[in-house]
């Protein structure tokens, strides 16, 4: 319990001190912070996913300067992935209170779910933010580099956490 | 009855993704620029001290650049003005005219937040009422034109970067005003852009655009930046004009902000006060 808290504070501390403040390039602005969504366990009431999401978006709003956007988002990426969830059969990963992720559901099924969830995540954040001057071209760019870069970095933690014993 | 309860206990879920998603909407949507550059100061007030702490490790870095820049910029614009001369005060530099009566006050801040990402883009300085910086002035970098502030607190001020899309600045191209915006299209974030100047106007790529009179925000003659591509089209009679800022806001650390003494004088004479 005591590491699966220091982990979620790690990754939000990353989130918000590292990967908020890239700046190699505008086209840049990954949303880490969204694995622990993905990878929340499954034997979690709906209920409290959905309040879990809103307030991990609230977070990362007031850290971003962004009024309501990320907890929009961060709810609906919950919804997506109960639509995306109950098309797969993880009646054995709930009865064991597994969390979610590469080692408990397989690497292809996950990184089918995860590469939709961040897709639809950042599309819809930069989408939402540049309502009154829409740019595709901008948006689409950046949804794809900054997409690229969160998988990357998903992919990279999950395999970490193997060797610990894959507790997230 | 107890169906009904049942039901609300199966589907509480998305009852409360419609009650939070309404949330997130009156947040999203009710706020005003105004009222949203206030929610992002709250919250940077939050990370301020954080921001604070990292940038005084890292302001030493470029601290002689940005000194050189700012000798510079001082030296180039006021060097042949001979209605100015240079006092320097405390923490604060006047320019006087030979009356010796005040023009402009310029209070030099630090940024301690700013994004470039988004498509409102705004940046926190820290100074502040104390300092006298109030809604609606100038902010200006060593390299030129920066933002307007859109808020103060006694200690920190919130800044409408040019990257904001509800910016917009009167140009001045080879001593003519044109009075047509200076807009930024959520783009590059190095690019402004102007779309009403006639293709018979006599201006080229290279060209530097500087604020104007209209302007009581700003002294005249400060660098906005200069003009990267002249977009045509056949069914047009306008250019696209492309402006690359001379200030470069990803690494933006020092400002300027502008004070005009005679603001509350000028202001009242304007037949709206805009």
């Amino acid at each position: 319990m005591i590491r699966l808290i220091f982990y979620w504070i790690a990754i939000l501390f990353l989130q918000l001190v590292v990967f908020n403040h890239l700046g190699f390039t505008s086209h840049l602005a990954p949303q880490v912070f969204i694995i622990l969504l993905i990878t929340l366990p499954l034997h979690i009431s709906k209920s409290y996913q959905m309040l879990l999401g809103f307030l991990v978006g609230l977070v990362a709003d007031l850290f971003i300067g962004t009024p309501g956007i990320h907890a929009s988002a961060c709810m609906w990426l919950i919804m997506l992935r109960f639509f995306l969830l109950g098309a797969q059969d993880l009646k054995e990963q709930i009865a064991n209170h597994l969390p979610y992720n590469i080692h408990s559901v397989g690497l292809s099924t996950f990184a089918a779910t995860a590469t939709s969830l961040v897709l639809f995540y950042h599309l819809y954040v930069f989408w939402l933010e540049s309502i009154g001057a829409i740019n595709w071209i901008f948006i689409l760019l950046t949804t794809l580099l900054s997409s690229l870069f969160t998988l990357i970095v998903i992919g990279v933690v999950q395999l970490l956490s193997e060797k610990s014993s894959g507790e997230f | 009855m107890q169906r009904l309860i049942a039901f609300i206990e199966h589907n509480m879920h998305i009852l409360l993704f419609i009650v939070l998603q309404g949330m997130c909407g009156v947040l999203l949507f009710s706020l005003n620029p105004y009222q949203q550059a206030s929610f992002t100061h709250s919250a940077a007030f939050m990370t301020d001290k954080s921001n604070e702490l990292s940038s005084t490790v890292t302001g030493y870095f470029n601290l002689q650049e940005q000194n050189n820049l700012l000798q510079a910029q001082v030296a180039n614009q006021f060097k042949n003005d001979a209605r100015s001369s240079l006092y320097f005060m405390n923490d604060t530099i006047t320019l006087r005219d030979t009356s010796r009566r005040k023009l402009y006050d310029v209070v030099p801040a630090e940024v301690v937040f700013n994004t470039i990402s988004k498509a409102s883009n705004v940046f926190i300085i820290n100074k502040g009422a104390k300092n006298g910086i109030q809604k609606n002035m100038g902010v200006i970098s060593s390299q030129g034109l920066a933002g307007i502030v859109i808020q103060s607190n006694a200690n920190y001020s919130s800044v409408m970067s040019l990257l904001h899309i509800n910016m917009n600045v009167i140009p001045t191209i080879n001593n003519f005003e044109y009075y047509t915006g200076l807009k930024w299209d959520n783009g590059h974030p190095q690019t402004l852009k102007i779309t009403g100047l006639n293709k018979l106007e006599e201006i080229k790529v290279g060209d530097k655009v500087y604020t104007g009179k209209s302007s009581l925000l700003f002294p005249e003659g400060i660098l906005i930046g200069e003009i990267s591509q002249l977009e045509t089209s056949q069914s047009s009679q306008y250019f696209t004009t492309h402006v690359k800022t001379a200030t470069n806001f990803r690494n933006l650390d020092y400002v300027y902000v502008i004070i005009n003494k005679d603001i509350d004088q000028l202001l009242p004479l304007l037949p709206d006060n805009d």
